[in-house]
């Protein structure tokens, strides 16, 4: 069931296009994130949908109704906003009684559900404190209880993590996903940083410029980019430009690596001309000796960085990005063999400047 | 040594406030109990005369509960009439931002005398109101629009109504605008969001504003002087009246200083019942 669609969505600020053309299903129940880089109008999406900026073109569906031109206060949404945006005269229960009272639920009722919601957030001992006397992650999770408490069809999120420290960042992941899924609402992330959009989301929708660049599953989002320009925004990407050697019957395409030994990419389509783009990244390239990688390469740099090391390798290739376990005991200067895993290679078109897409 | 250096920092500002507020005070506090003296500002000895003689002449201790009504009626007016303006210039674009700050700052380039002077020439027997609606026939007999309350405290409310409008505007500027919308959110219509979160929000500026706008109101001498012509007597003017006018320096003095601990008390009144806990 399609909970919230978006139709060739478009927005304008007088003349400069924020969004153009935005087309999206978000299915019932789903955690879908909004992933890009600063500008590149994720929040405008999510405003459109909360509808406070109106839409220049396009439509907006929720359970295929069309409320393009609903106001706000009437689309059944729950917003959280980076700023938390909590009343800053209100208590925590008065503040997540208030869109209970807006609905003209009873006052019985309202107290009985703001007493599980504060429960279900762990605020029940400050529901007479101030915003002001909480700490962020307290905030968050008041304006989290707020939207939730009014049982909303969809959760709408702006970057709700982006003022808290790392560790209480990671903590409130974990805290959003696992509500979400226990709650079971339709939701709409935006963040602009990688590791939140995969860990949390069950499909990740990477934007540039405002346009869709790719939505798919985290694991797909990361392992099989629809762009360079994806690949490079979602992690550390090693693309190598090789030629192709040959295309043998059994599908794939090979294609010969600096040094003459050749390189059989699995997961490819029919790929025209004389060059392959691939990426490959750096968890996914093990480092042998020297004589058993497909490619030769010296360590110029090594980061020891807690659960792994990281390597900058000089290849025939370009330089290399390579992460590996502590066990290995290599050092700057040694020279090793780089293995490719060929299920792993992802090939893709050339999307840099002045190429063709 | 670190505390030491920290009071040598306030140490020039703790001087002025001294030297200027704090001094005056007392040197009027001690002059308010002198005795009078004929012919002189004040005389030998002490007494309390001036006191008594404030609460026991209807006509000096009427000038108090006039005052402060006054004060409060222009405080009211600039409340209603400055909120909207503030609220309007909070909300508008940053083109427009500007301007409207102009406009509502410009009284005050103009002096206060002028200003007053204005409303006289707008609102006196043969001024442009008058004479305008008896020239088209609607009255034969002027409209009493000055030398009474009704004047005083309509240019008494023009007069201040900046001092309503800046602190309102901060208030309200402040405030995140993702507070609206997330109360838009959770299901609230315009009006609502106004009553529920918007002006109690922006409480703290119509505090300071109220307060500002009273005080300055209470001790305001030119405009009460020249639109109400001496026929309204606030406390202010008869302050004046006996230090210049009659030479009465301890009753001035007595005067003052029951207006000041009056207004104090107003105040704080206003500012316990306007508490917020929250901030
Ligand atoms: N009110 C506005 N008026 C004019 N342009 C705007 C307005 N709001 C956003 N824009 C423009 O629209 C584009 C998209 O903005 P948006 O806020 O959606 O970006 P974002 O992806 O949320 O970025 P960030 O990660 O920095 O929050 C930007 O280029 C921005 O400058
Ligand atoms: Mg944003």
């Amino acid at each position: 069931m399609t909970e919230v669609s978006l139709r060739a969505l478009k927005k304008y600020y007088g003349k400069t296009a924020a969004l153009k053309g935005i087309s999206l299903d978000v299915n019932h129940g789903e955690f879908i994130s909004l992933l890009g880089p600063s500008g590149c109008g994720k929040s405008t999406t999510l405003k459109c949908i909360a509808g406070f900026e109106e839409i220049t073109q396009g439509g907006i569906f929720f359970d295929n109704q069309d409320i393009s031109h609903k106001l706000p206060e009437n689309r059944d949404i729950g917003m959280v906003f980076q700023s938390y945006a909590l009343f800053p005269h209100m208590t925590v229960a008065q503040n997540l009684a208030f869109g209970l009272e807006m609905r003209r639920v009873s006052k019985s009722e309202i107290k009985e559900r703001v007493m599980r919601a504060m429960d279900m957030v762990q605020l029940t001992p400050y529901a007479d404190r101030y915003p002001k006397a909480l700490s962020g992650g307290q905030q968050q999770r008041v304006a989290l209880a707020r939207a939730l408490v009014i049982e909303p069809a969809i959760l709408l999120l702006d970057e709700p993590l982006a003022n808290l420290d790392a560790k209480l960042r990671d903590e409130m992941r974990g805290f959003i996903r696992d509500l979400q899924k226990r709650v079971g609402i339709t939701t709409i992330y935006v963040t602009h940083d990688q590791d939140e959009a995969m860990t949390m989301s069950d499909r990740v929708v990477v934007m540039f410029d405002g346009e869709i660049a790719q939505a798919a599953a985290p694991e797909d989002v990361y392992n099989a980019p629809a762009s360079e320009r994806i690949a490079r925004f979602v992690g550390n990407a090693n693309i190598l430009d090789l030629a192709i050697s040959a295309r043998p019957e059994g599908g794939g395409i090979e294609t010969r690596l600096p040094g003459g030994t050749t390189l059989h990419v699995t997961a490819s389509a029919d790929w025209a001309g004389e060059r392959l783009r691939i990426m490959a990244r750096p968890e996914q390239i093990m480092l042998t000796a020297p004589e058993h990688g497909q490619l030769g390469g010296r360590i110029a740099k090594r980061y020891f960085s807690g659960g792994h090391v990281e390597y900058s390798i000089d290849t025939d290739c370009d330089e290399i990005a390579v992460v590996g376990p502590t066990t290995q005991n290599l050092k700057e200067g040694d020279t090793v063999g780089l293995c490719f895993d060929p299920a792993r290679l992802w090939p893709m078109p050339d999307d840099r400047d002045g190429a063709a897409p | 040594m670190k505390r030491f250096r920290a009071y040598f920092l306030i140490a020039p500002t703790a001087a002025l406030l001294f030297l200027f507020v704090i001094l005056p005070y007392v040197t009027v506090l001690v002059m308010s109990f002198r005795a009078p003296a004929d012919g002189q500002p004040y005389g030998q000895g002490f007494s309390i005369g001036g006191y008594t003689q404030f609460f026991r002449e209807s006509y000096y201790a009427i000038s108090l509960p006039q005052t402060l009504a006054l004060g409060m009626a222009t405080t009211f007016f600039c409340l209603l009439l400055g909120y909207p303006i503030a609220l309007h210039i909070a909300t508008a674009s940053r083109k427009w931002r500007g301007l409207l700050y102009g406009i509502v700052l410009s009284p005050l380039l103009v002096g206060i005398v002028v200003r007053s002077y204005g409303w006289t020439i707008l609102l006196g027997n043969s001024g442009v109101i008058n004479s305008t609606l008896r020239d088209l026939g609607i009255i034969t007999r002027p409209l009493p629009l000055m030398y009474n309350n009704f004047g005083v405290i309509l240019a008494l409310t023009h007069v201040f109504l900046p001092f309503m409008v800046l602190p309102l505007l901060s208030s309200l500027q402040s405030m995140d605008p993702a507070i609206a919308q997330a109360a838009r959110s959770l299901g609230a219509k315009r009006l609502t969001i106004f009553r529920r979160i918007t002006f109690p929000v922006s409480m703290p500026g119509v505090q300071a504003g109220c307060i500002l706008v009273f005080v300055l109101a209470i001790s305001s001498y030119v405009t009460p002087s020249l639109v109400g012509g001496m026929r309204v007597k606030t406390t202010t003017l008869l302050v004046i009246d006996a230090l210049i006018d009659q030479f009465q320096w301890p009753f001035g003095s007595a005067m003052a200083l029951i207006l000041a601990v009056s207004a104090g008390i107003v105040v704080l009144v206003f500012a316990r019942l306007t508490r917020m806990k929250w901030n």
